[in-house]
């Protein structure tokens, strides 16, 4: 489910991500110095011992040892030192940028309106913080430092070459291109190869989380031997791929060290000739021999990177896709100015809120949907009435909500809160204001006490508790062996459904909003319980502006006003006894609902 | 227990693929035997082709060389050294192929053959396992501890192998050439080793902080967006951006902490081994400078001495994850050790059209929880439809666990029978693929929504999965998706409300048109008109059933033939709706609780 605008990056989209490296640049110049100076220092290594075959040992002087000793102990040790220093450096930039590139996506993020949330699944927007950033960090550190010193490496074992036998380099540069395509080639298949793999495995992961998630339907289905043949067909595939893969790069690695062995034959041949007609020393014949064997890897290690670079460049164009996604619902700037941002709020500029709520002549339809679901739709909520909202499942009864809370934008019209624009003063000042209790209540891991001070955080004890009893979920609290400090568990998962309702009753109260918006919250609790969190709403809704969507209809009867929505549309609107009057759709609805009762309560009275 | 101790379960995983794992030592044994012998050939050619030492050489080779016309020839044709350089290269190559073909398929059947083993398992474990383990844990054995034991026989093991076959090989060639100079070198051996194995051990602490760390990172950023909606509601952005930004500082401290260890360990490492190297190349060219060694020998030296550098300072890491893999051995053997759901060696599968009689069942989850059903009896008359009402924790549900045998009743805590015969004497399979259930939150796997409808199913028959939707009110709703029946969806496909995913349910138990039908209050997510919509074609075509309705709805339970009332694992009452009500019970309390105020 992404989204279509696509973007494209040139350059593998490195200059996109070069904006992270600005702060650390000093550190990244300092680590690929250091890191040229490292591989020009590796591949000198071997002029040690081409000095000492070609000018201690036939001339049997050991004079020069002493010198040559302390010599190499001192590049050593400053090579040890260039590589700890290059090492620490890498990594710090990579978790440097690593973070920065996190906290951008996770802030922006923050930013984002629902319908972003609503097109792109949870799975997916949780891979673009964690891993995408993960993947990029690797890239400007590890990898351009892997191409950096590869490259530098190659090149000064070229100059090195030439500079000492151009016949021999020759004989090892020929077979450089080749060594190229036949990286190439093998790369490109590998890439497919493995790419399928990845696929094939997050099958497997995902059979493995079926298979235990849903262990309960698998039995009372007598789904095991189907579920068993279908994992089985999955790991199979799977062995298939992986030796196929591991035929490819095992042919792959073969093939490259046969490159690096021709090499070294034609050195010997070559090389052996020139020698044994002393045109050449042994020492110099071992530098080349030792290079024929070294130059393929690095070669191979920088067509490697390079191809890692295709694979990264999709990670980067989620990413800027990502921090380039434009909210729909944006507090313009004017308004920022006086009321703040999402991040930094100018509270003192905010004005209370009264909780006048006025539909004026209002068109919605969804950003991803064709059909105007409201159309020039007007109402007028003063302040501490209560609206309710039925209709069927799936029938767009939070619309409404949507528009007051300002999770979306009417296409058409305005919303008007205390006689004003919503539009006209910033997000995050009517959310401060505004209590919201979800059909699926949401509590994050944490104690009891941090759920509830949620939306204010800065609640005493004694208000929590105020709260609490004012909701009836006292007892909720008791009942768990710390109290407030109850651990409530991921997503609130050591409470029942009806506990949770009843805490993030308690949690919106304690905010003391202004306006309320309670989606229906009693299809999984029993009855007893329903009970108490019904009356808890007809607690809390006194003196607030409220907005409630409901399935069951004994809970609306008292509204101000009732909207029934139909496919989407709002059909009906007046309160209860006006409804029933006119025998429409509300009528029906309230009948189907209870009709089976009230026949058999007409008829028990008897 | 299936499997007594470590080395038989490992035993029983390696079934069928000993000979891969056999071949591709065999050929990693002879890689490193290949790879000696270029710098033993090159030796030569430096002393006593370019150079001109004596040959020293065994007499095979000798006389062998003496055949293709002597020293002389070879003087002549150094190319035809590089010849035997490239042919041995060639065999090297070659064996190393085939010991990574032969390497990777033992460790695919190996990871196949344990995947296997362990998800067949764990769907036939009985669901009391499934409750008392945690899911995630589960996953986590299954996918990460799996890895582990792969790699310690597919990578740790065979490179151990190779890398002490290496180590004694060359040795045996360095020795060849100069036994005080092979001590120098092979001292380095061991503290090289040792270093890192003690190294990697300890470090071992630091890398799981740092993934629990990430854990915890990554469950910060989940909670956020799951929430995204309370977050939103409550103005709380800027506290979340803070809440993962700390986080997240956290998380790059302790890698940046860990970065610089590795990276001093690194850095010593290559201290160690460069002085290593050092003395090698002094005391070698000191020994050649004194004739001890021929120029030739020196420079195979310094080659094998250069050889062992990058496999010796990897073996102390080697050592140390498999020494960790144990931990994983164990973790998998508590899946395999606990015992599957065993059934009566002679199954008495009597027909299930029968009457259901609960015989004072009484029934605890294990250890010390309390009794969540006590001394339970009613009879279910064949056909009749029951209704269930109760709170939370009244133990309706755990009733209908133990008709579908997702439990078993303790021998001395009652039976359950169906047409007289105890359901503990039936196959557990043929008891479940009679009785229906369909579950409050039901699952929905990863596929096509006919696919789930149909999943019982030997095919999916188009016309029976539109049928079952239609009764189950499902048709429409399914009309409305992009593709129909077509649509895909579980983890990653379309997202369905808790009504519709019922609805799923209700149409995939019709298909199979069971004796027995099961409704764990699984109309719950479905609105009142909907509920209406399928408890009118249900009462269409649950003639011949037996029906248990379990709901908090008295509308839903009004209709039925009786009801009984739950209350903390007792039956507090049970009659007809008419009956119930003019009790005055718990019943009646609830149906006051329902009813409209002025209707």
């Amino acid at each position: 489910m992404e989204e279509n605008n696509t973007v494209k990056l040139s350059w593998y989209g490195i200059p996109a991500v070069a904006p992270y490296l600005k702060p650390y640049r000093k550190r990244v110049v300092f680590m690929v110095f250091l890191g040229i100076l490292s591989s020009i220092i590796d591949s000198c290594y071997p002029l040690f011992n081409r000095y000492i075959l070609n000018y201690m040992v036939p001339g049997k002087d050991l004079s020069t040892m002493p010198l040559l000793i302390v010599f190499y102990v001192a590049v050593l040790l400053f090579q040890v030192w260039d590589n700890y220093v290059t090492v620490y450096a890498c990594g710090k930039v990579e978790m440097n940028v690593n973070r920065d590139l996190r906290n951008a996506s996770f802030g922006h993020l923050q930013t984002l309106s629902f319908s972003y949330f609503n097109q792109n699944n949870v799975g997916y927007i949780h891979a673009r913080v964690m891993s995408d950033s993960g993947k990029i960090g690797e890239l400007v550190s590890w990898r351009m430092m892997d191409l950096i010193w590869a490259g530098s490496y190659v090149l000064s074992v070229v100059f090195v070459m030439l500079f000492t036998n151009l016949r021999l380099a020759f004989c090892i540069l020929a077979l450089v291109p080749v060594t190229v395509v036949v990286v190439i080639l093998f790369q490109k298949k590998l890439v497919v190869l493995n790419r399928k793999i990845r696929e094939i495995n997050s099958k497997i992961t995902g059979d493995i989380n079926e298979g235990i998630t849903g262990v309960r339907s698998i039995k009372t289905l007598v789904a095991e031997d189907k579920m068993d043949q279908d994992f089985v067909d999955d790991t199979t595939h799977m062995e298939k791929t992986s030796v196929h893969s591991a035929r490819v790069s095992a042919l792959f690695g073969a093939s490259v060290t046969m490159l690096s062995s021709l090499a070294l034959a034609l050195v010997l041949w070559q090389g052996g000739k020139l020698t044994q007609e002393n045109l050449m020393l042994i020492g110099t014949l071992s530098i080349f021999m030792s290079y024929a064997l070294g130059i393929m890897e690095p070669i191979q290690n920088i067509i490697n990177t390079i191809s890692a670079l295709v694979t990264i460049q999709v990670n980067i164009e989620r990413f800027t896709r990502l921090l380039k996604t434009e909210s729909d619902v944006a507090d313009t700037k004017e308004v920022i100015e006086k009321y703040g941002d999402t991040f930094v709020p100018k509270k003192e500029n905010w004005e209370p809120l009264h909780g006048d709520v006025e539909f004026k002549d209002v068109s919605f339809r969804y950003p991803d949907g064709e059909e105007f679901v409201l159309e020039h739709f007007n109402l007028k909520v003063p302040q501490g009435s209560n609206i309710a909202i039925v209709g069927e499942t799936g029938a767009g009864k939070s619309t409404l909500v949507n528009l007051v809370c300002r999770f979306f934008e009417p296409t058409m019209g305005q919303v008007l809160i205390d006689g004003r624009d919503a539009r006209e003063r910033s997000q995050l000042w009517l959310h401060s204001h505004l209590g919201y209790v979800l059909q699926t209540p949401h509590l994050f891991s944490g104690t009891v006490r941090d759920n509830l001070r949620y939306g204010k955080p800065d609640a005493t004890d004694e208000e929590i508790h105020r709260a609490l009893k004012l909701v009836s979920a006292e007892e909720v609290v008791k009942r768990m062996d710390k109290g407030l400090d109850s651990d409530v568990g991921e997503g609130g998962g050591m409470l029942s459904t009806g506990e949770r309702q009843l805490l993030s009753f308690a949690r919106a109260i304690l905010a003391d909003p202004r306006i309320l918006v309670l989606d229906e919250a009693t299809s999984s609790v029993d009855t007893v319980t329903e009970k108490t969190i019904q009356d808890a709403i007809q607690t809390v809704i006194k003196g607030r502006t409220s907005f409630m969507i409901a399935h069951r209809l004994s809970t609306v009867v008292d509204a101000d006003v009732i909207l029934a929505v139909q496919d989407g549309k709002i059909v009906e609107q007046g309160n209860h006894r006006e409804l029933m009057e006119k025998k429409g759709y509300y009528y029906r609805l309230f009948m189907q609902q209870y009709e089976d009762l009230a026949v058999e309560k007409a008829a028990s009275v008897f | 227990m299936k499997f007594k101790n470590r080395r038989a379960m490992l035993w029983h995983f390696l079934k069928g693929n000993k000979r891969f794992f056999v071949l591709s030592i065999l050929f990693s044994g002879l890689v490193s035997l290949l790879d000696l012998i270029n710098p033993k050939i090159i030796g030569f050619t430096v002393d006593s082709v370019i150079g001109t030492e004596e040959t020293a050489l065994s007499p095979y080779l000798e006389s062998l060389i003496l055949q293709i016309g002597g020293l002389p020839y070879l003087k002549q044709h150094i190319f035809s050294i590089a010849l035997v350089v490239l042919f041995v290269a060639f065999l090297a190559a070659l064996c190393r192929f085939l010991f990574r073909l032969f390497n990777s398929m033992a460790a695919e059947k190996l990871i196949k053959r344990m995947r296997d083993l362990l998800y067949e398992h764990i769907i036939y474990l009985p669901f009391s396992w499934h409750n008392q383990n945690q899911t995630g844990d589960i996953i986590q054995r299954c996918t990460s501890d799996v890895e582990v034991i792969k790699n310690f026989f597919a990578e740790h093991l065979t490179n151990l192998l190779r890398v002490v076959l290496l180590i004694v090989l060359a040795v045996y060639f360095m020795s060849g050439i100069h036994v005080g100079l092979t001590v120098l070198s092979a001292a380095f051996i061991p503290v090289i080793v040792g270093y890192s194995f003690l190294f990697h051990h300890r470090i071992g602490e630091s890398f799981r902080k740092v993934d629990i760390m990430e854990g915890q990172l990554s469950a910060v950023a989940q909670e956020n967006l799951t929430g995204v909606r309370v977050v939103r509601a409550f103005g709380r952005e800027a506290y979340e951006k803070d809440r993962f930004e700390e986080m997240n500082q956290k998380y790059m401290n302790t890698w940046i902490h860990l970065m610089k260890l590795l990276s001093a360990f690194w850095a010593s490492g290559d201290l160690i081994g460069g002085l290593q190297v050092m003395l090698v190349v002094a005391v070698g060219a000191v020994l050649t400078i004194r004739g001890a060694i021929t120029t030739g020998e020196y420079i195979a030296f310094v080659s094998y001495n250069a050889m062992l550098t990058w496999p010796v300072r990897m073996l102390g890491r080697v050592i140390s994850e498999m020494s960790k893999a144990g931990i994983s051995i164990d973790r998998i053997a508590y899946i395999l050790n606990s015992p599957v759901e065993e059934d009566p060696e002679e199954p008495v599968n009597a027909p299930l059209d029968q009457d259901i009689c609960f015989d004072h069942v009484s029934f605890s989850y294990g250890g010390e929880s309390p009794e969540v059903l006590k001394d339970i009896s009613f009879t279910i008359k064949a056909g009749s439809t029951v209704g269930i009402l109760g709170g939370t924790g009244s133990g309706k549900s755990t009733l209908m666990y133990l008709l579908d045998r997702l439990y078993n009743i303790e021998p001395d805590e009652g039976k359950i029978t169906i047409g007289g015969v105890d359901i503990a004497q039936m196959d557990r399979r043929y008891l479940r693929e009679h009785i229906g259930m369909v579950l409050q939150e039901p699952y929905l796997f990863s596929g096509t929504v006919a696919d789930n409808i149909a999943i019982t199913q030997e095919s999916t028959e188009m016309a029976e999965v539109r049928a079952a939707a239609k009764i189950a009110a499902l048709d429409e709703a399914i009309g409305k998706f992009g593709k129909g029946y077509e649509t895909y969806v579980g983890e990653r496909g379309v997202t369905l409300s808790g009504g519709q995913k019922q609805r799923v349910a209700i149409a995939q138990m019709l298909i199979r048109k069971p004796e027995i039908m099961i409704f764990d209050d699984s109309l719950s997510a479905v609105d009142a008109e909907t509920d209406a919509k399928i408890r009118k074609a249900l009462g269409e075509r649950t003639d011949q059933a037996t029906v248990i309705l379990i709901a908090h709805r008295i509308t839903t339970l009004m209709k039925a033939d009786n009801i009984i009332v739950l209350d903390h694992g007792r039956i507090a009452e049970s009659g007809t709706h008419e009956e119930l009500l003019s009790r005055n019970g718990f019943y009646r309390r609830i149906y006051d609780l329902q009813s409209p105020e002025e209707a």
